[in-house]
Formats: structure tokens, C-alpha cells, sequence
């Protein structure tokens, strides 16, 4: 990233850590002190990670202020900059492998293991070798190595893990 | 001393069966491949092993982790050469001069260099774990809460100060961050349920495992399939068995970055990466041939490799005498020690005394089949680095799924897998670093109880935390670790020694 661009996150990232640190503290005070049993107030629940609530907000709090010092705050936040980053090559590899990967998990348990990890491995070389500029016809070959690739795993790893490591499957 | 000899040869007897051996070989060679391939890295490939392990007998669980961890972190070497990729972070410092090196056509030479780099490092940090372990784990009996207290800040303080070279700031927010996870579930005190908002799944805590195969393996994940498609350099690889002549002219070199790569290693959660960043540049500032650095040094190449290897047995020494891992892999491996039954820290030499010594038969054990395994098979295995990422993300991702649900049989650790590989990728990319994160997860549950008991002996009188002796020098260690990183600080002790420079001049 660069330092700019750093800087405004840092920014961000501060607010966020200060809100962080300071509704932990609020939590931990929250916490009961058992004093019905007698209980030494210097070991209830809610003591360390009050501490640590401070620490966290202190620590955005330097954050907050350098990055104000390198000129974070400054967002600069315009619809075509928004846009641009999500039209950005990287940005939209990125996002296919959080939400394929994240699909997987979310109908893990639902749908057979070895059927889903099979749709997912398919799914996944599929979309990352397949090109806009050419025809479907001239792609069969990924579709074929996908299919073959995706069956492989998805028998491997549940004959691997269900009968050489015995464990039981989602 | 000849006890602990003893202990050793018994150990190293007790592997020498068929079953074991082989489970050496295979774990090592697996491991190699995990190391090579670039998104694959050794914690990843650890932690994985652990949830296929965990229904194994102890010493063999431990010993195929230990392989995989060895093999893993020398493995990186491979792509670093080949690629200008490593392998694994701890291969950082490898790239820098194998890769030019196999540009001009030595990529056989390098990988014979760095193979036996990894090899003799392994070795010196193996002698140091055989001698170290038992004298920290002696000395660690007398401590108390007041100094596991101490220790724990010290651990998460130094871990982001060295993690995070360009800013410690951001390696102390990860590792207080860590401290915090670790106090999500069940404390053990009163049983309550802390930061849970009444969700059953969450009130058993974070398990170390799923958050670590995210934040290090799914992570990854993400940040392979962001770059471009890289390209292996073309070349013949020929000469891999090193001339020992060859080796012999390195051997200050060897045996400098040795000994800085375990102490590196031994120091908590400061893992290879920087073991083997340090022990590349004390080899630069000292070489008669600085000007060959960055070019295709194969003395730089040996310093980085040796670094690295010595590392992992250094992180070994904290593991089983304090409970403190040494880098991320080793934390998994502690992790893995206590699923099954085996509890590390001071008390280590008292319950399990011949552990210890199985863990040095382990790690020679491991080194020699890295080594044998690493001249071998040379040029078959760098085929492995042509297969296309996109084939090869999603089988390792099934892998992190299946290895976070393996353990406890939950979907929720999978939750928690996917989560952390989510947060870690954007904590990377805004150059947050991971180890003292992890490191918080383990920390946190030591430092908790300690703190709370400490306040309850002393009757909340924060004295004995500065005045008994070695909690005093923690806590000044950890002052100066995190003063030294400030201007003024700096500032203040080159105007203080120039001072008494020029005092002493004068008189």
C-alpha cells in the first residue's frame, strides 16, 4: 500500500481501534464482581480485559494522531475513486476468493461434503482461468481440467480424511 | 550432562524402527513440498498436520510435526532460488542471492549450498535446544505470577517490535488484539463467560488452530490469488551435492548465524523470517566480498539458510521450558503438545524429563532426512512449482476447511478459520503482522490468570511487580525493548555514550 494511502487507513483503523478499546473497557465494567461471595476484587473476570481495553485504545490513539500528522484524514473519498477500486483487477481476484471461499463454508453441513468441495474446486478454476475475449467452444479444455481436477480432490480428500485419518467429515 | 546424553541415545533408539522412519521421510519430503510452494508456509503446513495427527500416538504426532516444521522451512529455499518467491516467509533472505545465483546459471549450486546451509544450521540449533532447554527450564521453576506476568508483556511487546521492523506500533496493536481474542469464552476462575453476548458456540473461546490455519493459511490464500502468474527461471540444475571445500570457506559464517538464528529463535514469537534477515546481514557487514551481496553470494545464500534452520530449533527452547513459542510454526506445535497430554513449561523437567530429549532425537532426525531428501530428487520436484495457483488454492483451502473441523468436530471453527483469513489478509496489507497476533491467542491465557493471581497475593499492591528481582529485569527489558524504538530515546543514549566517550578521552 502505498504511504498515502497508508496513512489514511491508519486514520480510519485508529477510529475504529479507540471505539474497540473503549467498549471493552465498558464491557469489562460491566462484569460481575461477585462481591455476594466475598470474591477478592482483584480477581474478578472483568479486570484484565479492562486493562487491555485501555492498552487498545491508547495504542489508536497514538495511531490516530500520527496518522492525522501524515495527513490521514484527509480521506478523499469520491464516488470514481470507489469505483476505480473496485473495478481494480486485483480488488475483483480478491473478492472471487473471499466469496467462493466463504460460500463454501456457509453450505458446509448443508449440501454433501464431497459434492461442495467438488462444486467448489470446479467453481473456482472455472472462473479464474475462463476469458471474456474468447468463445465458450474454445474453453472446453478448462471446463474439462476443472471437472477432472474437482472429482480428483473432493474423492481424495474424503476417502484420505474419512478412513486414512478417520475423521468424520461435515 | 551424561544423564541427558543418555536420555538422548534411548530416545534416538526408540525411532529406529521401520514405522517411524518411514513416517520421517515422508513427513520431511511432504514438508518440503508445502515449503516450496509458494502460499503454502511452514505454520500452514504444521497446523494442518496437527488436525491429521491428532489421533496418533504422542511421540510419533510430535515427530511427523517436527519433520513437516524442518522440512517446510528448508523446502522455502526452493522457490526462493527458482522463483524469487519464497516459499515461505522465512526464505525472504534466501531470494536475495539465490535467485541471482540461479540467473547466472547456478541454480544447482545454490540449492547444494542452501540445502547444507539448512543442514549445519539445523545441527548448532539442535546442540543449543540439547543444552539450553534444561537450564532455562531449571531456572524457570522459581518463577512466580508475578513473573509469567512480566513475561507474557515482554513476549507480545518484543514479538511486534521485531515483526514489524518499519513500525512496532502496529505490532503491538496485533498483539494486544491477540491478548484480547484469548480473552473471548469461558475464564477459569469463576467460569463466566466473557465478550460471549450469550452465543454457546463462542463461550467455549478461540481455538488456536482455526485461527491460526486463517490467519496464515487462508490469508494466503488471498494474497496468491491477487498477484500475477510467476515464471520459474529457466536453467539446468546440475552440481547439487555441494564440494565440501566449498562449505569449509563459509564456516565463521555457518557457525555465526548458527548460534544468532536459535538465540533469535529462542526469543518468543520472533520467528525464521527475522532469524534469517539478521543472520544475512551480520554475514554482509563481516564478508571480505560485500560487493558480491544481492548478487548471487553464496555466502550470503548459506548465512540466510543457516539462520533460518537454526531458528527453528532455537523456537523450540522457550516451547518446552516456558510454554512460550519460539515463532508461529512452534506455537502450533506447542498447541499440538498439549492436545495430546504432553504439558510444556517449567515443570517440564520434572513430568516429562525425557521429552526433551525425544525432541532433540526428533530434530536430528528430521535434519538428516531434509538433508538427504534435499540433494535428492532435485530437479522432479521443482515440476511441483509449475503447477497453475488457481489449481492449487482451492485444494489447500478443502485442506484449511477439513483441518478446522477436523479437531472439534464444529462449523463454527470453520466460521473462525474464515473470519481470521479474512482479518489477516487485511492486516497484512496494511502491514500488520501476524506472529504477535497469534502469539496474543497463547499469551493471553497465561498472562490472565498470572496478573489476576499476582494482584490477589499482593493484595493489589503493584510493588513486588517492580522490586522482586527477576520480575525487575523483565520489566526494564521490556521498557528498553519498546523505548528503543522512539527518537528521543535514541537520542538520548548516542548523546549520553558520546558524553562518557568524551569524558574518557579527557582523563
Amino acid at each position: 500500500m502505498k504511504e498515502k494511502n497508508m496513512a489514511k487507513a491508519d486514520f480510519v483503523t485508529s477510529i475504529f481501534l479507540i471505539l474497540f478499546g473503549l467498549f471493552v473497557l465498558y464491557q469489562s465494567l460491566q462484569m460481575p464482581r461477585f462481591e455476594e461471595r466475598h470474591v477478592n476484587p482483584y480477581s474478578v473476570p472483568g479486570l484484565v480485559p479492562g486493562f487491555l481495553g485501555i492498552v487498545l485504545a491508547f495504542l489508536g490513539l497514538v495511531l490516530f494522531v500520527r496518522s492525522i500528522l501524515k495527513g490521514g484524514h484527509r480521506l478523499e473519498l469520491t464516488a470514481s475513486r470507489i469505483r476505480d477500486f473496485f473495478l481494480d483487477e486485483s480488488t475483483k481476484r480478491i473478492l472471487i476468493t473471499i466469496i467462493l471461499s466463504v460460500g463454501y463454508g456457509v453450505f458446509l453441513g448443508k449440501i454433501k461434503f464431497s459434492i461442495l468441495t467438488a462444486l467448489y474446486v470446479f467453481l473456482f478454476i472455472v472462473i479464474f482461468d475462463y476469458k471474456r475475449q474468447k468463445t465458450l467452444k474454445d474453453q472446453w479444455k478448462i471446463f474439462l481440467s476443472g471437472f477432472i481436477v474437482a472429482v480428483l480432490t473432493s474423492a481424495s480428500v474424503t476417502y484420505v480424511f474419512r478412513y486414512l485419518f478417520l475423521v468424520n467429515l461435515p | 550432562m551424561l544423564e541427558g546424553l543418555r536420555m538422548f541415545v534411548e530416545a534416538l533408539g526408540g525411532f529406529m524402527t521401520p514405522k517411524a522412519l518411514f513416517d520421517v521421510l515422508w513427513a520431511t519430503q511432504l514438508g518440503i513440498i508445502v515449503g516450496m510452494l509458494p502460499g503454502l508456509t511452514a505454520t500452514m503446513g504444521v497446523a494442518l498436520m496437527t488436525t491429521l495427527t491428532f489421533k496418533m500416538a504422542t511421540s510419533n504426532a510430535v515427530l511427523i510435526l517436527i519433520c513437516m516444521y524442518i522440512g517446510a522451512i528448508y523446502g522455502g529455499s526452493r522457490s526462493a532460488i527458482l522463483l524469487n518467491i519464497p516459499g515461505t516467509p522465512a526464505n525472504a533472505a534466501t531470494a536475495v542471492d539465490g535467485y541471482p545465483a540461479a540467473k547466472k546459471g547456478l541454480a544447482g549450486q545454490a540449492i547444494g549450498i542452501g540445502t547444507t546451509g539448512s543442514f549445519l544450521g539445523s545441527l548448532i540449533g539442535m546442540f543449543m535446544l540439547a543444552l539450553f532447554t534444561p537450564l532455562i527450564g531449571n531456572f524457570a521453576l522459581s518463577f512466580q505470577s508475578f513473573e509469567f506476568f512480566w513475561l507474557s508483556v515482554f513476549g507480545v511487546v518484543i514479538c511486534g517490535n521485531l515483526t514489524a521492523p518499519k513500525d512496532p506500533l502496529k505490532g503491538w496493536i496485533s498483539g494486544f488484539l491477540g491478548l484480547f481474542i484469548s480473552m473471548i469464552g469461558m475464564e477459569n476462575m469463576y467460569a463466566y463467560k466473557r465478550f460471549s453476548f450469550g452465543w454457546v458456540e463462542l463461550s467455549g473461546g478461540i481455538a488456536l488452530i482455526p485461527a491460526m490455519v486463517g490467519a496464515f493459511g487462508f490469508a494466503e490464500i488471498i494474497m496468491v490469488m491477487k498477484y500475477p502468474v510467476m515464471e520459474v527461471v529457466k536453467t539446468k540444475i546440475e552440481h547439487v551435492i555441494p564440494r565440501p571445500r566449498e562449505i569449509a570457506r563459509y564456516w565463521k559464517t555457518i557457525v555465526r548465524s548458527g548460534i544468532v538464528g536459535t538465540f533469535i529463535g529462542a526469543v518468543p514469537g520472533v520467528g525464521e523470517d527475522i532469524a534469517a534477515w539478521v543472520s544475512y546481514d551480520l554475514a554482509r557487514r563481516s564478508s571480505k566480498e560485500k560487493e558480491k551481496f544481492g548478487k548471487g553470494s553464496f555466502e550470503g545464500l548459506i548465512a540466510a539458510e543457516t539462520g533460518n534452520n537454526a531458528c527453528v530449533a532455537g523456537a523450540m527452547i522457550p516451547v518446552l521450558s516456558l510454554a512460550i513459542p519460539g515463532s508461529a510454526p512452534a506455537a502450533v506445535l506447542l498447541a499440538a503438545m498439549f492436545i495430546h497430554g504432553v504439558r510444556p513449561g517449567p515443570l517440564i523437567m520434572l513430568e516429562f524429563p525425557t521429552f526433551i530429549y525425544q525432541v532433540v532425537a526428533m530434530v536430528l532426525l528430521a535434519t538428516t532426512a531434509m538433508f538427504i531428501l534435499g540433494l535428492s530428487l532435485v530437479r522432479t520436484l521443482v515440476k511441483i512449482l509449475l503447477v497453475p495457483r488457481q489449481k492449487l488454492m482451492p485444494i489447500v483451502f478443502v485442506l484449511c476447511m477439513v483441518g478446522s473441523f477436523a479437531i472439534h468436530g464444529r462449523i463454527f471453527e470453520v466460521g473462525v478459520m474464515i473470519v481470521f483469513g479474512i482479518i489477516g489478509y487485511y492486516m497484512r496489507v496494511m502491514d500488520y503482522p501476524i506472529a504477535p497476533l497469534v502469539l496474543g491467542i497463547i499469551l493471553g491465557k497465561i498472562l490472565d490468570p498470572n496478573l489476576r493471581r499476582a494482584l490477589v497475593i499482593s493484595n493489589g499492591n503493584l510493588i513486588p511487580f517492580f522490586t522482586r528481582p527477576i520480575s525487575a529485569v523483565i520489566f526494564v527489558i521490556t521498557l528498553l525493548t519498546i523505548f528503543s524504538r522512539m527518537q528521543w530515546f535514541r537520542n538520548l543514549v548516542s548523546s549520553a555514550t558520546g558524553g562518557i566517550k568524551r569524558l574518557l578521552k579527557r582523563s
